[in-house]
This record gives C-alpha cells, structure tokens and sequence, in this order.
C-alpha cells in the first residue's frame, strides 16, 4: 500500500475524532444485588462491601456497593446471541458511523485492545441507573508494531447516573492493523 | 463459601515498598467463562475455544472486564473493604488463557495524605507463562488511620 493512500486514509478518519463512537447508552436494569451477587461469585471475589448488608453499612459506603470494575457490566448492550460468532463478537448490528468499519475496509482487520484505564469517583450503589456516552479521543498516525501497520485509536467512556452525575470513565485503546502487512518494515 | 476479611488496612500502615501477598489464580475454562458471562461479555472468543483459534489466539481468553475485577479483587484482599479503588489503569498484554495460571503481584509505589485519607498507588502486574498478561498502577484510597 502506498503511503500516499495511507496518509488519505487517516485524513479520511479524522472527522470522527472529537465525535462520539456510537449513540448514547443506557444500562438495561439498574445497579442490583443478584448481578452483583453472579460477578462475587464468578471471580470469588468475597469482599463483604458487595453483599453483606450489615457489615456494608458499618463502613465508610454506608450500605451495599457494587465491585467497582462492574462499572462496564452494567452498561453492557442486551446481545443477540444468534449469528453473534458471524458478527465477530458484537452483540447486535452497529449501524452507527465510526471508524472501525472504514478500517476493516481498507484491510485493517485485526483488532488488539492494548490499555484501559477506569476510573472510579464514587461507587455505586443498588439502584443506580447508568447511561453513558463514548467518544473518540484520538486516532494515531499509521505505526509500525509487531503485528503489521496500523493505527492506535483510543475512546473515552463516560458513566453517568439518572441525574447526569458522572460516577466514573474508562479510556479504551486498541490498535487496528492490517495482518497482511506482519513483518513490515515502514 | 469463604467469607471475606472485615478488617481493613489504615493508611497509617501502609508504606512505599510494602508488596502485596501474591496470588495466583488457576486460569480454567469455567473461570474465563463465569467472568465473561457475569460482566455480560458474549463475545465468543471468551467462551468458544475453536472461535477463538480461528481469530489467532491460542484458546478461548479472559475478557478485560474479568481481568480488571481481579485486579481490584487483588488490591481489596490486601487493603480490605474499607478501601476505595479509584482507579485502574493497564497495559494489556498476553492472554489469559486455560492452564496457564496468572500470578498476580503488587508493590506500593507512593502513598500520599488527602483530608482524612491515604491515596496508595500500586504497581500491579499479572503474569503467566505467555508474559506479562496486565501491567500498570492502581490507586487505591483508605481511612487515614
């Protein structure tokens, strides 16, 4: 690929940074116990701020909060699991216009996630309902790794309550690469 | 069911250099499949072990939200259920996948006052036999003590 051709790509990209990566979400159910109950469980997790409400409100919580790193879990897209493998893992059609499409067409297909960072400002309690809104804070130049060329993208998740308080955020970085191009040297 | 520690460490007692106890958890199936699941994940490289070969990876392989839950689960099994994980901030690296266990280490690399709490960063690493599954800094709050 010429770099020509790559460079008109990123300059294709650029109009979706500052934008949103997809609509507005809400989460389908409030903060509750029995999912918080199902997470305690799959990871053993036995801190007796998630369950135990006497314990939790002789803490500085005051009552029942949820395993912070839930915070994604609640928000998380109902899936449709037919056809969910054809779809590569996303758990509905996205008909949303962002850039990973346009990457995939142009032979960017492989996608690895290389940093996330949460952050919490309070922990939630049961009842709490989240939406959030997701935004495409930057598009790298295209690199050179081990895994070909590509390009880094990162987003930034925003989790608010009913009343638009926001209670944390996560910046997600993954880089888009061309498989094809594994072994490059520019 | 074991149930969790109820004492909590005071910031007092905590200090730069202090590791973590380590913990090493025996990476299966049913553990990438329960995380997955419980955070809602049904992407089937995290429950589909052919689905995920086909995708380039060695086996089925944690989903980022489990890795994150253990981390914090790592961080809250030392410092106890008084402590606030503000924040997670990793470098992701080789999958989790089943057989390998991930050993999970930590070291506490500052430990600063704010009003009537001690905000401690760690430095966090989960590891198995692949590499370096996830690197980075957790920071971490507790009563000041």
């Amino acid at each position: 690929m010429a770099d020509e051709e790559v460079d008109e790509l990123r300059a294709r990209l650029e109009r979706y940074v500052g934008e949103p990566m997809g609509p507005p979400a809400v989460a389908p159910d409030p903060v509750n116990v029995p999912m918080i109950r199902h997470w305690v469980d799959a990871l053993d997790d036995r801190n007796p701020v998630y369950l135990d409400e006497e314990f939790a409100a002789t803490t500085r919580f005051g009552g029942i909060v949820a395993p912070p790193a839930m915070l994604q879990a609640w928000t998380m897209p109902r899936p449709r699991i037919e056809g969910i493998a054809e779809r590569g893992g996303a758990p509905d059609e996205i008909e949303f216009d962002n850039p990973i499409p346009v990457l995939d067409e142009a032979g960017y297909v492989g996608t690895l996630a290389t940093n996330s960072e949460l952050e919490f400002v309070r922990y939630l309690r049961p009842g709490d309902h989240l939406h959030l809104t997701i935004e495409l804070e930057s598009i790298s130049s295209r690199k050179t790794t081990s895994l070909g060329k590509g390009y880094f993208l990162t987003w930034v998740t925003t989790y608010m309550t009913g009343d638009d308080e926001v209670v944390g955020r996560q910046m997600f970085r993954v880089f888009k690469f061309d498989p094809s191009t594994i072994g490059a040297t520019s | 069911m074991t149930t969790g520690r109820t004492r909590s460490l005071r910031g007092s007692e905590v200090a730069v250099g202090d590791e973590l106890p380590a913990f090493e958890l025996p990476v299966t199936s049913t553990v990438i499949v329960a995380g997955a699941i419980a955070s809602r994940d049904f992407m089937p490289a995290h429950h589909d072990a052919e689905f995920a070969r086909g995708q380039g990876a060695p086996d089925m392989f944690m989903n980022i939200l489990t890795t994150n839950g253990y981390v914090a689960r790592f961080i809250t099994d030392w410092a106890g259920p008084e402590a606030m994980i503000r924040k997670i901030a990793i470098r992701l690296g080789a999958p989790a996948v089943p057989g390998q266990p991930l050993r999970f280490t930590g070291q506490v690399t500052r430990a600063d006052e704010e009003g009537d709490e001690r905000v401690i960063e760690v430095a966090v690493r989960a590891a198995n036999d692949l590499g370096d599954h996830a690197t980075g800094t957790v920071v971490v709050s507790l009563p000041r003590g």
